[in-house]
Order: structure tokens, then C-alpha cells, then sequence
């Protein structure tokens, strides 16, 4: 691999294996329970056995593109790996690859430094937070941000190009935040100024990492823009005891409070920003010292993009709320807090160069200067102890009932049976979040339409502190009228219309399911199903197709000009290693 | 003198800060339901809230 950044190559083994292993254990302290057997399903966070890929996760669904290209790439890779190892995979990859990423930001020459970075990047608000609320899109694009921090770095100051960029890139660009802040990240590390062709290159990646979710979006251009309400109700809270503003200093303010640990309401909260915000002060100066001017404007200007991003939506609401409601695409932003993984570079790289220089002033002697050592590297631990284990139990692992399974037999077999007449899958309730006693109660986004394998329909009205959210899909709008009609035959007919051809009611979720009038396939207790007689095919655009399809192509390219680049560049080293040997 | 009573410091600092952690983790383990950041117990409406800003 040929990233290397301050590199800790020419440390003894132990030393450079340390961060690694503090890193690994953390994750596993972190996750807890929720590596064991079972699905994660919390908030956003739907994970499925087996994701089939459809048409609608290619971005040719009728609404924005919330989860291209991250439920494509899944599907994908679910076939090589089951989907509750691929969960694991993920969780466990990002905070250890995030952990390892932070401590080559830190001062080569400390590894109290280092152990430092790794416990701020891998235990602070933003992490608990985000895992709790299911963003692990935006966990990937976090944990790939320091890997492209020092990959850019280093192609912008040596000639060649790191190739590991070419998949970090796309792997950090699983959602479109996430795109967004890795994109940021890389034009503010490796742009340069007299090197046309290498800029031109910068750009190119980015566009073809971003691609899929950004030619979708340009396709529904005009329904790009999302409820105002919106802005207000996923706008910088207090994080706590923090003020929202003060919180986004160490990583905090996510809008939702019920994602929010217990012991972020006290004074914990406050001594943790202290711990963070000292050691940057004193890591400061020796910091400007040691890097480069470039490289200073880089890291601040990410930090200036990502708090403003998120402070603007707590000072200027008002103006946030006219964004989202007329402008498109502004919707991207309404989440402020989704924006800190931006500061987080500049914070764990001043934070760990001020572990490193306290270090340097502790007392003499072996045993003293372990232990201030190890109260640094644990402290972020001891002042939110509660997103051990799991977020404290939040996260666990849960089974879907047998009627899942059913479910899925049936409309895979009528999908099978009558192809593209089948039609789409609607999901009644007619409701956005389930919180079935299956899953301990936990609230998580209704995992039927992922867990079978037609494109469907589903709502995405939101409800937040009691206000209802509308949501961008005009399908579920016509969906909602068609189930308004007076009688089941004629609610059915205008299913049908809308190219609807199986029904799927949860029984087990509060809200209402219109009787339909249709061929009952299943029947249980949970779960039913209805066939639709003659649903209208649904037809997507030409020119959708044409542009959907070179978005991925140039997506899967840069994947594959990554996983080739660094495949020979393994060869390489051995090979070099092996004739190293052979002199020797 | 001196470097014996910062070694002391130093350990009893270090000692503070591993007990507090284990102490923090422990008791945030098997606080009750009730105290965790979303009370499962809140009543159900026809829509499930996505969350909350209070």
C-alpha cells in the first residue's frame, strides 16, 4: 500500500503495532454485544440478510437518492459475504481503520500521541451518536477521512499518485454527506497550484466517487427540495449539558436528543470538551511549527467547512429553512451536525500533539510518566464511559421473525413467476419507523421493503418532537391518495395504476392498512401479504438509464483502478521483498 | 524526594482515572431502562417518531 504519512515505519514493532492494537480494542469495547449473532437495526441502520439489488438502489427510484450508492454497494458485496458478517465487517472496519488513520496524523515520535488520537477519533460523541442514529455511511467517509488526509498529502507534495486513493475515495463517498466531506477533504489536501494535470486528476476522482448519488439527485432535480420544517427539526442541538455551538467543539450536537448518552448531560460532557480543547491549546503551537503552511490551510479549512456547516443551522435557522424549501439539493445540509467529521482531522491532530508535548514535560522516571501516559490515552473512555459496550445495550444484535422469511418466499415467487409483471412492493402501515419487541423495542426504519426483494414503496414522512415531516417522494403521495378510495376493489385498482403489485401489511405496527381486494399469498399473525391483480409496469426514462448507467460506470471504475493499482503494487513488494531476501 | 512523591502522584493519578472508567462503564452498564437515552416505555402513536429535539 502506498500510503504512508508521518509514518511509523521506522519505529521497533511494538511501538507501531500498539496504536493498532488500541485501536482494534476500542472498537471491540465500543461495539460489545453488538458483534454478536444478529442484525443491528437502530434508527437508520437497516441491515438484511440478503439485500437484493433493484432498480431503485441504482438511483432509479422515484424518490431523492438517500441511501445510492451505499444499498447497491451492499447488495453487491452480500453476495460474497453474509449480511450480518458484512454488518460486523463494516461496524468493527470503519472505527479500527478510523483509530489507525488518526495515529499517523499524530507525531511520529509519540506514541502517547498516538494511543491519544485513537481514543479521540474512536470514542466521542460523533461516534456514539452516529452509530446509535445508524449513519454508518457516514461513519466509512469518517473513518476514511484521516487515509485521505495523508494520501492527498503526500500526492500533492511527491510526484506520484497514492492508488489506495482510488477506493478510499469511493469508499468514503457511500452517501452523499459523506461524498461531500471526503470530497472536501481530498481538494483541500491535494489540490496544487502548476500541476494541471494532477488537479484535473483530483477532480476527475471526485466526480467519478461521487457519481451515482450526484446524477441521481440532477435527475430528480425538481423534487430536490425537502420540508422547511426540516431545517429547524435536524438542526445543531445541545448536545446535553453543551450548547449546541459549544458541543460542535468536540464533535457533538446531533438534532436527535434520544441518541445522546446518558452521560453527556452533566458535567462529564463539559470536563470531556475541557480534555479536548487543552490538549489542542497546548498542541497548538508546536503543531503550526512542524507542518507546513499548505498543509495548515488545508486542516483549517476543513475544520472552518465543517463547523460552519453545522453552526449555521443553529445561528441562522431562518436561513436554512428558505435553503431547504427552495433551493435543491440544499437538503443535503439540514443535518448539521453530520458536517463535524470535518473538524475532526485538525482537532485529533492538535489534540495528539499536545498528548505529545505534555508527555515531553511529564516527570522523570518510567513508572510516573506511564501512568500520566495511560490517564491520557484512557481519559476520553473515563469521561463517556456509557458508550461502552454497545452504547450500553442500545446496540444489539436482533433475529427477524420466521414471518420475515415467509414473506420474502412468497414475493420472491410471484416476482419469479409473472418477471417485470409483478409489479412493486408498497409497505403498509403506511409509515416511516417501526419499534417491533423484536428488536428490544428499539425504534429502526422499517426493514421490510430492504428485507424482500421487488423496489418498493414505503413512506418517508418523518415525525420529530410531534411535528410531521413531508417526505420527497411524490409516489407515496399518489400511493396515500390511491388507498383514500372508498372501497377495497377501487383502492387496489389505483394501486395497480401506480404499478403496485404486492402489498405487504405489518400487523405488529401501530397506524392503519386499508383492506385491499387481491389474492391473499401469506397470512400471519405479523404479517400479510396480497397479490394485486394487473399492476401497470413501471417505466423509467431512457435518458435515466443512459445517465445512471455511466455514473456507475465511472464509480466502478475508480474502484477498479484502486483494487488493480494496489494489487500490483502488492505484487511489487513482495517481489522486492523476496529478491531483498534472496541478496541477503 | 521529590521524584519519589511525583512517582506517587503520578500512580495515584493514573489509579484515579482507571477507577473512575471502570466505575463509569460499570454503573452505566446496569443503569435502569428508564435512565437510558430513549425510554422504550413512551406511548406509541400511529407514527413512530423518527426522534426528538428536546
Amino acid at each position: 500500500m502506498a500510503l504512508r504519512g508521518t509514518g511509523t515505519s521506522a519505529a521497533p514493532g511494538w511501538r507501531c503495532w500498539l496504536p493498532r492494537v488500541w485501536a482494534l480494542a476500542l472498537a471491540l469495547i465500543l461495539l460489545g454485544p453488538a458483534l454478536g449473532a444478529g442484525y443491528v437495526l437502530s434508527f437508520d441502520m437497516v441491515w438484511v440478510p440478503d439485500l437484493a439489488l433493484r432498480s431503485d438502489f441504482l438511483g432509479l427510484a422515484s424518490g431523492l437518492p438517500r441511501a445510492v450508492p451505499s444499498d447497491a454497494v451492499v447488495a453487491v458485496l452480500d453476495e460474497l459475504v453474509p449480511g450480518m458478517v458484512l454488518q460486523k465487517v463494516v461496524l468493527l472496519g470503519c472505527l479500527v481503520a478510523g483509530g489507525i488513520g488518526a495515529a499517523r496524523l499524530a507525531p511520529e515520535s509519540s506514541l502517547v500521541g498516538q494511543l491519544v488520537a485513537v481514543s479521540v477519533y474512536e470514542w466521542n460523541p460523533f461516534v456514539a451518536e452516529r452509530l446509535l442514529i445508524g449513519h454508518w455511511p457516514v461513519l466509512v467517509g469518517y473513518a476514511v477521512l484521516p487515509w485521505v488526509v495523508v494520501g492527498a498529502r503526500r500526492w500533492r507534495t511527491e510526484a506520484s499518485m497514492p492508488t489506495v486513493l482510488w477506493m478510499l475515495v469511493p469508499l468514503g463517498s457511500l452517501s452523499a454527506n459523506s461524498g461531500v466531506a471526503t470530497a472536501a477533504a481530498l481538494l483541500a489536501f491535494a489540490l496544487a497550484r502548476h500541476r494541471t494535470r494532477a488537479n484535473v486528476t483530483v477532480i476527475a476522482l471526485v466526480i467519478a466517487a461521487n457519481a451515482p448519488w450526484l446524477v441521481s439527485g440532477l435527475l430528480h432535480a425538481s423534487a430536490a427540495t425537502t420540508d422547511p420544517a426540516g431545517a429547524g427539526a435536524f438542526a445543531l442541538n445541545r448536545d446535553g449539558a453543551l450548547p449546541g455551538p459549544v458541543a460542535a467543539l468536540g464533535l457533538g450536537g446531533i438534532w436527535n436528543t434520544e441518541v445522546v448518552l446518558p452521560s453527556r448531560d452533566g458535567v462529564l460532557a463539559w470536563l470531556s470538551l475541557v480534555f479536548v480543547l487543552v490538549l489542542a491549546g497546548l498542541g497548538a503551537r508546536a503543531w503550526l511549527r512542524r507542518t507546513g503552511r499548505r498543509d495548515v490551510a488545508a486542516f483549517v479549512a476543513c475544520w472552518v467547512i465543517g463547523y460552519a456547516l453545522a453552526v449555521v443551522t443553529w445561528v441562522a435557522p431562518d436561513l436554512t429553512t428558505w435553503l431547504v424549501g427552495h433551493v435543491p439539493g440544499a437538503g443535503l445540509f439540514r443535518d448539521g451536525a453530520r458536517a463535524l467529521a470535518l473538524c475532526a482531522p485538525l482537532l485529533v491532530t492538535l489534540v495528539a500533539q499536545g498528548a505529545a508535548e505534555t508527555w515531553e514535560r511529564l516527570p522523570h522516571g518510567v513508572v510516573a510518566r506511564t501512568s500520566l501516559g495511560a490517564a491520557l490515552v484512557v481519559l476520553p473512555i473515563t469521561l463517556m464511559p456509557d458508550a461502552a459496550l454497545g452504547l450500553s445495550g442500545r446496540l444489539q444484535p436482533a433475529t427477524f421473525p420466521g414471518a420475515y422469511d415467509q414473506a420474502r418466499v412468497v414475493v420472491s415467487d410471484q416476482q419469479r413467476r409473472d418477471g417485470e409483471s409483478a409489479g412493486d412492493l408498497l409497505v403498509l402501515p403506511l409509515s416511516s419507523y417501526r419499534q417491533p419487541q423484536w428488536n428490544h423495542d428499539h425504534k429502526v426504519l422499517d426493514p421490510m421493503g430492504r428485507f424482500l426483494t421487488p423496489d418498493y414503496v414505503a413512506s418517508d414522512r418523518l415525525v420529530v418532537a410531534g411535528e410531521e415531516l413531508a417526505g420527497e417522494d411524490p409516489r407515496v403521495i399518489e400511493v396515500s391518495n390511491a388507498l383514500a378510495a372508498v372501497t377495497p376493489e377501487a383502492r387496489s385498482r389505483g394501486l395497480a395504476d401506480l404499478g403496485i403489485g404486492v402489498v405487504v401489511v405489518e400487523h405488529d405496527t401501530p397506524g392503519e392498512a386499508p383492506g385491499l381486494a387481491g389474492k391473499v399469498l401469506l397470512d400471519t399473525t405479523q404479517v400479510s401479504v396480497t397479490r394485486i391483480d394487473d399492476p401497470r409496469v413501471r417505466t423509467v426514462p431512457g435518458g435515466w438509464i443512459g445517465g445512471m448507467t455511466l455514473a456507475w460506470l465511472l464509480y466502478a471504475a475508480a474502484v477498479l483502478v484502486g483494487a488493480s493499482s494496489l494489487a500490483r503494487s502488492l505484487f511489487c513488494r513482495r517481489r522486492h521483498a523476496g529478491a531483498t531476501a534472496k541478496s541477503v | 524526594m521529590g521524584s519519589i512523591l511525583s512517582t506517587f502522584g503520578a500512580l495515584a493519578i493514573g489509579g484515579i482515572v482507571a477507577s473512575a472508567t471502570i466505575v463509569g462503564i460499570v454503573t452505566s452498564q446496569t443503569s435502569p431502562s428508564g435512565d437510558s437515552p430513549a425510554n422504550v416505555n413512551q406511548p406509541i402513536s400511529q407514527m413512530i417518531e423518527y426522534g426528538s429535539t428536546n
